[in-house]
Formats: C-alpha cells, structure tokens, sequence
C-alpha cells in the first residue's frame, strides 16, 4: 500500500559549496585522482537526494469503509452502499448518515500516511473529483479536511471537480511521518421533480501530496467508489406528526399517540391545548397537530394524505373522530376504512408542515345506551407520492 | 452456482423495499405512521338558570361569571305594595295583616349526559343564605311547581330554609327549560329590629340526575 510516485532523480537538488562569498563548480577535466573524488562526492550527495521522495499512503479508518487496494497499489476502491435523501435506516457498514433539513450526509473517515520526506519537508495533500457522478444533482461529494473532527456536517464542504482548483484535505503546514484522518462525504439532497434519480452511480477522486517546501508533487492516488458496485440512491418517504402550538400533546411512540382525557357531553373543563367546538347531538373537543410530510427523488413535488380510523373505539356511537382544516370546522367524520379514508391533502410538498385539526366529537347520550369510562381507536394516516 | 447466488442476492437487495419505523420507508412510495387517541368519558351535569318568558313581567336573571352565579334583583318594594318592584306584584289582600308579594318569572334548564339512570331526576331549591331576622322579607316559590302564571298571593310558598324543596320532577328531560317562579313577601311588621333598605338572600338550585 505504500506509493512512490513522482521520484524524478533529475531534479534532486544538489547542494552547493560556499566558499569565500563565492560558489565554486566542480572541475571534470582534471585528473583521475579529482575524477575519483568527484565521482565519490556525487554518490555521497545523491543518497540524501533520494530521501526527499515521501510516500503517500490511504488505509482505512477504524469505523470508516474498507478500501481495495489495486493499481499498483495507488487506487483505492469502496463504496458508501445504499444512500437516501432522508437518512432513512442503516448505512453500509463504515458509513455514517447525518439527516439534514435538505438532504442527508454520508461519509466515512479514512487515514492519509506520509513518510520520507527529509526534515523538515512537509506534505500537504488536496483532492478533486476526477470523474463525478453521472447524476450530479442527485449526489455530491463532499470532503472534512484532516483538521476538523468530521463528525459532523459542518466539517464537510463541497469537493472540487477541478483539477487545478482542489480541495485542500491536508492544508499547511502539512504533515511527515505521520498520519492523520480526513473525511470523505457525499451529499444526497432532496431531489423531487424532472432531476428526481434512483439506481447506481459512482465516482472517483484524485488526491495529490505536495511537498510544501518545494512544491514538488511527489505521490497521487485515486479514491474509486465503484467496488463492488459503487452508490445506490433510493427514495424515501416519512411521515411524522408532532405538537402543534396551543395543541394537545402528540407523543412519539408506535407510532404516536394522543390523550384527550378526560371528556364529556357537555364539553365542561377541556384539557390543556383542548377547545370545544358546539355539535349536533353533542360536543367536539378540538385540537391542532401538526403533519410533516418528507419525501425524496420522486418525480411528484406534491403527495396525497390520507387518514381513516384503523381501529374505531369501542363505542362508536359515543365517540367519533372528525377532521377540520380550521378550529372552528366545519368536522367531517373521518372514515373507518381505508376504503373510505379521509383525504386531509393532495398537494403536500415535501418538508413543509401542515397544521390541521382532530376533533373528538362525544355524545350527550343518556340512558342505557350511555357509556363512561376510557376508550381508544387509532387512525392510519398514510402518506402517497404519486 | 456461487456467482448465480451472488447475482440473485443483490438483485433482491434492490427490489427490496425497507420500512424502518411506522413512520418511513424507503424504495417505496407510501408510508403509513398510526396515532392512538384515547379518552376518558366522565358524567356530567348541568343547571342553568335564566330570565323568563312566562308572565307579564320579568326580573332579570342575571349571570355573575362568579360567585353568586345569578342575581335577580326585585327592586324596592314594601309591604303594603305601594312600590312597584322591578317586576311583578300581588298586594296584600289586608294591608297591614297580610303580605306583599314582588315575584318574577324564571327558567330552569337541566343538561346532563352519559346518565345511565335518569327517570329520578330532579331539580330542588332551598333558601342557603336567607334574609337577616326578624325575617319581615323572606323568599316564596310558586306552590304548584309548574310553568302556570300564578293567579294571586296564595299561589306562593315560603322556599324552605332547610331541606331542600323539589321544585321540577321527578323525571326531568335534559335540555328542556322549565318555567317555575320565585318572589319576596314582605311582612308588615314593624319594631326597632325590623329590615329596612338592600337586604339579598341565596337560594341553591340542585339538580341531581338520577
């Protein structure tokens, strides 16, 4: 895995000898005796001449990809596995997902190695995109210079594609005999509409180390992400609910649930976040929660929502659960079959909130029929990109 | 074979679609998170009273949004009837021995709900905070306990001091307002002790479903 690239013997420096304020030549047409000597001073001077030329080294991280190592031990081959714009599930093993508002992050850390430069000769080390992705919209390679931490997405930037503008991994003062870890991410963004893309794409990468006191480029490597099968883009979908402001508390479980407490006939004393709402036969108690529809590479900007109560209470007559776009109504009853869901939106765009209103509407009914005591149902919302 | 089976495994490793919570899916296009709403039914109960409709005149019954919960307000009045009130009267038939009677019309409307049992209900009244002695003005009720306009002085009845006096029921409907009537006498008594000027007592009205 070492590499030595770039030893162009032509160009080693050979000292020079000062003497008397006067640089002093080497004679070659003297004798065989000068000739000798000569000779033997060249051999002494090109042996530390040979020891400017580091190595530059890639090996995996602990906890990042595995790379093969091929090319004559100068290209690298991984790949971040199956990725989505939502950071939905587990990554490839040595991936690491960040969800972001408008994407997700995957990247994986990776360790460079310099040696052999002479002291005190220092290696930086940049990097560009050699052959971007074929769908450059859908994925963005993104690097963490081996001073941050990258473990987060603020350490990551965009890399360059350009050969003689690259992205600084190792900046200055550089490194020798050491090793040090960067990261290396790629970017799924949200992605919906006519450049939507799901399937396989790859890309490679070029890093070059320079020796920084000479400029002299002295090792590059190449990064594929191709092996065995390169980036796989998926899209994606969820939906959330959570609390809306002034609301009843919606809390995450499986999945979510919602407690209106206790409740009446009448409508007296609603709980915190809850309002009644007048209603034939009865009363509504109210409450806004919040919809957070998230949908990735799709060729749909906009996806139905449906609801319908799953599991209806037990005392149907007594309880029933209605819909509103606003507090005050109107409540429609929400169906209690797929079949017959209750449509809330067909034009959700993806990470855009949708508040909206449950209303429990609950009966003033006396006599035998009348019913006290707890009772549940759970509504299915389920979430469409066309 | 082993290149068939690796082909085939990665092939299913694309189809595949993954749901990694109720709440998101990938390689699919729906995803279907469930809310669980429960709720607890309680009883309840209401009693409220307001201005009636019935007679020629009505005294105001008006809602406090406090404690008392309504006032009605019978104006100045005498026990010879020679004030007017704010509503309506019946003069002593024998000034000086009988008395006085300001009296108003109101309404009762109970509410209830998730009653199971209800053919018992009823609405009764008692005077919880009465006048101060000697008690020369005291609270009446209508005696018959029905919505019909009472015809004169005798159609009332000292409202009890003690227990409670039913007044609607029993067999109340919930929803239903029910016209009863209520006023003051007033005794022509005299002496040092006697009331004069802004005196008020509290009736409670209960309404229990049953």
């Amino acid at each position: 895995m070492r590499v030595r690239e770039h030893e162009d013997l032509r160009r080693t420096h050979l000292p020079v000898v000062k003497s008397g304020g006067k640089v002093c030549g080497a004679s070659f047409g003297a004798s065989l005796p000068s000739l000798i000597i000569f000779v033997f001073v060249l051999v002494a001077l090109a042996k530390p001449a040979a020891a400017q030329n580091g190595t530059f080294t890639l090996s995996s991280a602990p906890g990042g990809i595995a790379f093969t190592v091929g090319g004559g031990g100068n290209t690298y081959s991984g790949q971040f596995g199956t990725m989505n714009a939502l950071g939905i599930g587990t990554p490839a093993a040595g991936v690491t997902v960040i969800p972001l508002s408008n994407g997700a992050l995957y990247f994986t850390t990776y360790r460079l190695t310099v040696t052999g430069l002479p002291n005190p000769h220092q290696a930086g080390i940049t990097a560009f995109v050699n052959s971007n992705f074929t769908h450059p919209l859908a994925l963005f390679m993104e690097s963490c210079p081996s001073t941050s931490t990258c473990n987060s997405s603020g350490s990551f930037a965009a890399m360059s594609t350009i050969a003689g503008a690259p992205t600084t991994v190792v900046p200055a003062p550089g490194i020798n005999d050491q090793t040090v870890i960067a990261g290396l991410g790629i970017f799924v963004p949200d992605n919906n509409g006519a450049s939507a893309f799901t399937g396989l794409d790859t890309a490679r990468i070029t890093l070059t180390a320079t020796d920084l006191t000479n400029r002299k480029v002295f090792a590059t490597v190449e990064i594929r992400l191709d092996t065995p099968q390169g980036e796989t883009v998926q899209n994606a979908v969820s939906l959330t609910l959570a609390t809306a402001g002034g609301g009843l508390a919606v809390t995450p479980g499986s999945d979510f649930s919602m407690n209106f407490g206790n409740v009446n006939g009448l409508g007296f004393g609603p709980g915190a976040g809850l309002t009644t709402v007048a209603a034939t036969g009865g009363v509504i108690y109210s409450t806004p929660y919040v919809l957070q529809p998230a949908f990735a590479d799709f060729t749909s900007t906009a996806a139905t929502i449906r609801t319908f109560a799953s599991t209806n209470f037990a005392h149907p007559a007594i309880l029933q659960l209605r819909d509103a776009a606003a507090g005050p109504g109107p409540y429609t009853n929400i169906g209690n079959t797929a079949g017959t869901a209750t449509q809330i939106t067909n034009a959700a765009a993806s990470r855009s909130s949708i508040t909206r209103f449950l209303g429990l509407f609950v009966a003033n009914t006396n006599g035998a029929t009348a019913f006290t005591g707890s009772d549940a149902a759970t509504l299915t919302f389920t979430l469409t990109v066309p | 074979m082993k290149k068939y089976f690796t082909i085939f495994a990665l092939g299913m490793m694309a189809l595949s679609t993954a749901a990694f919570a109720g709440t998101t899916a990938v390689n699919t296009n729906t995803v279907s998170p469930t809310l669980q709403i429960s709720a607890t039914i309680q009883k309840a109960v209401q009693l409220t009273l307001s201005t009636g409709t019935a007679a020629v005149s009505h005294c105001a019954v008006t809602p406090t949004g406090g404690t008392p919960d309504y006032t009605m307000d019978f104006g100045t009045v005498d026990a010879l009837g020679i004030n007017a009130g704010n509503c309506n009267k019946f003069n002593p038939a024998n000034p000086g021995v009988d008395n006085a009677i300001y009296w108003s019309d109101y309404n009762l409307t109970p509410v209830f709900t998730s009653q199971t049992a209800i053919s018992g209900t009823t609405i009764t009244a008692k005077v919880s905070t009465d006048f101060a002695a000697p008690n020369n003005i005291f609270i009446v009720r209508d005696s018959a306990n029905s919505s019909t306009v009472p015809a004169n002085a005798a159609a009332f009845t000292a409202l009890s001091t003690g227990t409670p006096d039913t007044i609607v029921g029993p067999g109340v409907t919930s929803g239903t307002a029910q016209t009863r009537f209520i006023g003051v006498a007033v005794k022509p008594d005299n002496g040092p002790t006697v009331l004069n000027g802004a005196q008020s007592a509290t009736v409670t009205f209960t309404l229990t479903v049953q």
